[in-house]
């Protein structure tokens, strides 16, 4: 089997020849660019500076030869743009916690009094930065701009203003893109962007100079309460849009593409959720069944549905509504224990993650211990396919490369070293 | 007359406005500031968090309700100060350095607040000198430590460090959270407890600053 093969048939819930293995082909199902940087050292690749693929997580570009030497079977589509507005080229030097790294060209940065790194939208130094990176960390977090809200002026197009209709441009750069994922051989995962319905990572629109509307994250919770019709006009207008873009877009990458990252939305906390399973069914799952059902009407794509936290409650509608895929399947939160989610759901739905905890076995456990974890939640997920080996959300910055190693080294002990 | 059991209502409804209006009036009729947060807004958070912890609400309700808390709390802390009122403990809170995310901090911050706490919410990105010096500067007994991540996890453990070379650790009961932390971080780095969350995190706080009053 070759690379799209083996996930094609994961996706399909049969078992492949070898459990396939994804890092790099999303923004949260990928490394820290130190930790790329520190697996192309281990595995004496070319020495050259990583690329930030992703600014906002510092997540690394993870490049032909090392997706060679892990063993990795999915290729990422990413839009023009970042997080910060800017396009995702033109690159130029940085260094990073020692480390050389490559960044666009309109990653503009200052630091301010405290030695935080402050990021500008679109890069435009003269607009308010829409990102701080504390000193010495490892990522950027939104900035809040939040202006005084007017209760009787608010307008659901303010919140609508970065949900246009996709650009010619967006639609060459998809076309070339998605042409050259699929001529990797690998399994090629899009991420087009536009489909996420209150993504709390993406409601303060850090990619905006000057966002309006409901963009602080607590006030944005509460408006799920308080102003619910507000935000289902919010979602329904996106929704429009995203199956117009949806449509000009399959147009142009049509059965390149494999799999579609359609949301992000977290819906868990590590014990409990942000809302109940009535709240869900009646405030999101609509719009994500116009997505889903669209998708399945007229493509072949899967869809990706990442929510962290304890989700369990959440399985039963995920499925319901159409998605094929989830992610990344936090093993340690409450009620989502690996074998009761297989017997539960494994028939239904491809478990894309669960492999091995990042928020403590990985970064802080011993090789010895993330073998075990490996094996034993291969073990789990992978009988009768519907399983994507990936870490459980990204790799964090600090986590030993010999734990990265104990990992991929144990995925392929578990495959009998194929 | 004010209706305060509506103060009661509007706080574990999360309705602000009315939880305002109904204290300014209350207040207007001299009404006893201390009477209506320990009859009625402390009342109220404690059922707030029980229908947390039951997952009957959840984090936008739990947001509304300390709104409406801090609305009504706002209006009467100036009052109390003037009356000389015993605070159930003093709590000094923050996200520890170089960690920007501040809701779940929040969430506590409110709900001791509601729990008859005084609170020093230093923010999110705090120094373990920070934390020294505000402990020393409020007279805390009881300090809140939150991590969202697991790269500032450490933070936890040399803020800790911190109070114990300024020789403040045996002065105040420090409690951890936030979603990478477990009871077993916390014990490794020597905390005294770890609240799984906002709820739990306030009775843990309620009983050791007990316990310490009568040790």
């Amino acid at each position: 089997m070759n690379c799209r093969e083996r996930v094609l048939t994961a996706l399909a819930h049969r078992e492949p020849d070898r459990i396939p293995m994804d890092f790099g082909s999303t923004a949260v199902t990928g490394m820290h660019v130190t930790c790329v940087a520190a697996l192309r050292q281990h595995f004496g690749l070319e020495r050259r500076p990583v690329k930030v693929q992703e600014p906002y997580q510092m997540l690394g570009l993870v490049e032909a030869d090392l997706q060679e030497a892990m063993g990795l079977d999915v290729e990422g589509v990413f839009p023009r743009k970042t997080m910060f507005g800017f396009p995702n080229e033109g690159w130029k030097e940085w260094r990073f916690h020692g480390v050389d790294v490559l960044v666009p060209r309109d990653f503009n940065t200052t630091v301010d009094e405290k030695g935080d790194l402050l990021i500008y939208p679109e890069g435009d130094l003269t607009a308010p930065p829409s990102g701080r990176m504390p000193a010495g960390g490892f990522f950027f977090d939104t900035i809040i701009r939040q202006r005084p809200i007017d209760e009787a002026r608010l307008d659901p197009a303010e919140n609508l203003e970065e949900f246009q209709p996709v650009s010619a441009e967006d639609l060459a750069h998809f076309r070339q893109a998605a042409a050259a994922a699929r001529a990797t051989g690998r399994a090629v995962m899009a991420n087009f962007g536009g489909t996420a319905f209150g993504d709390i990572a993406l409601v303060p629109a850090p990619f905006l100079k000057d966002p309006k509307g409901i963009r602080d994250v607590a006030e944005w919770y509460m408006s799920t309460h308080t102003r619910r019709d507000y935000i289902h006009r919010i979602f329904d207008r996106q929704s429009e849009i995203a199956l117009q873009n949806l449509e000009a877009i399959y147009g142009v990458v049509g059965d390149q593409v494999d799999a579609v990252f359609l949301c992000g939305t977290d819906f868990g906390t590590q014990t409990s959720s942000f809302c109940s399973t009535a709240t869900f069914r009646e405030l999101y799952f609509p719009y994500y069944r116009r997505l889903n059902d669209w998708i399945h009407r007229h493509t072949p794509w899967k869809t990706f549905k990442h929510s962290c936290g304890a989700v369990e409650r959440f399985i039963g509608s995920f499925i319901e509504c159409g998605f094929d895929i989830l992610n990344p399947v936090q093993c340690s939160a409450a009620g989502m224990e690996p074998a009761h989610l297989k017997s539960a759901y494994g028939d239904r739905l491809v478990f894309w993650g669960g492999g091995v905890d990042t928020q403590k076995t990985l970064p802080f456990g011993t090789p010895a211990a993330v073998r075990e974890e490996v094996l034993g939640r291969c073990a789990v997920f992978s009988r009768g396919g519907g399983f994507v080996f990936d870490s459980i959300h990204n790799v964090q910055a600090r986590t030993p490369v010999e734990n990265l190693v104990a990992m991929i080294d144990a995925v392929r002990e578990f495959n009998g070293n194929k | 007359m004010a209706d305060l059991q509506k103060l009661y209502e509007a706080v574990l409804n999360g309705d602000n406005k009315t939880a305002v209006a109904v204290t300014r009036e209350a207040l207007a009729e001299n009404a006893d500031p201390i009477e209506l947060i320990q009859k009625y807004m402390i009342p109220a958070m404690a059922e707030v968090g029980k229908r947390f912890e039951c997952e009957e609400y959840f984090v936008p309700e739990l947001l509304l309700s300390a709104r409406a808390m801090k609305g009504a709390l706002e209006l009467l802390r100036p009052l109390l100060a003037e009356r000389g009122a015993e605070p159930t403990g003093r709590v000094v809170i923050g996200t520890v350095k170089g960690d920007l995310h501040d809701i779940g901090k929040n969430l506590v911050a409110s709900l001791l607040e509601g729990g008859g706490f005084e609170v020093t919410d230093l923010g999110a990105d705090v120094p373990p000198e920070k934390f020294v010096d505000a402990v020393q500067a409020r007279n805390a007994n009881v300090v809140c430590l939150s991590a969202l991540l697991t790269v500032t996890m450490p933070a936890m453990r040399t803020t800790i460090e911190a109070l114990k070379n300024a020789g403040l650790r045996d002065r105040v009961k420090v409690l951890v959270g936030g979603a990478p932390v477990t009871p077993q971080f916390a014990k490794e780095i020597g905390a005294d407890g770890y609240g799984e969350n906002a709820s739990v995190a306030v009775n843990l706080a309620r009983d050791m600053v007990k316990a310490s009053s009568h040790a």
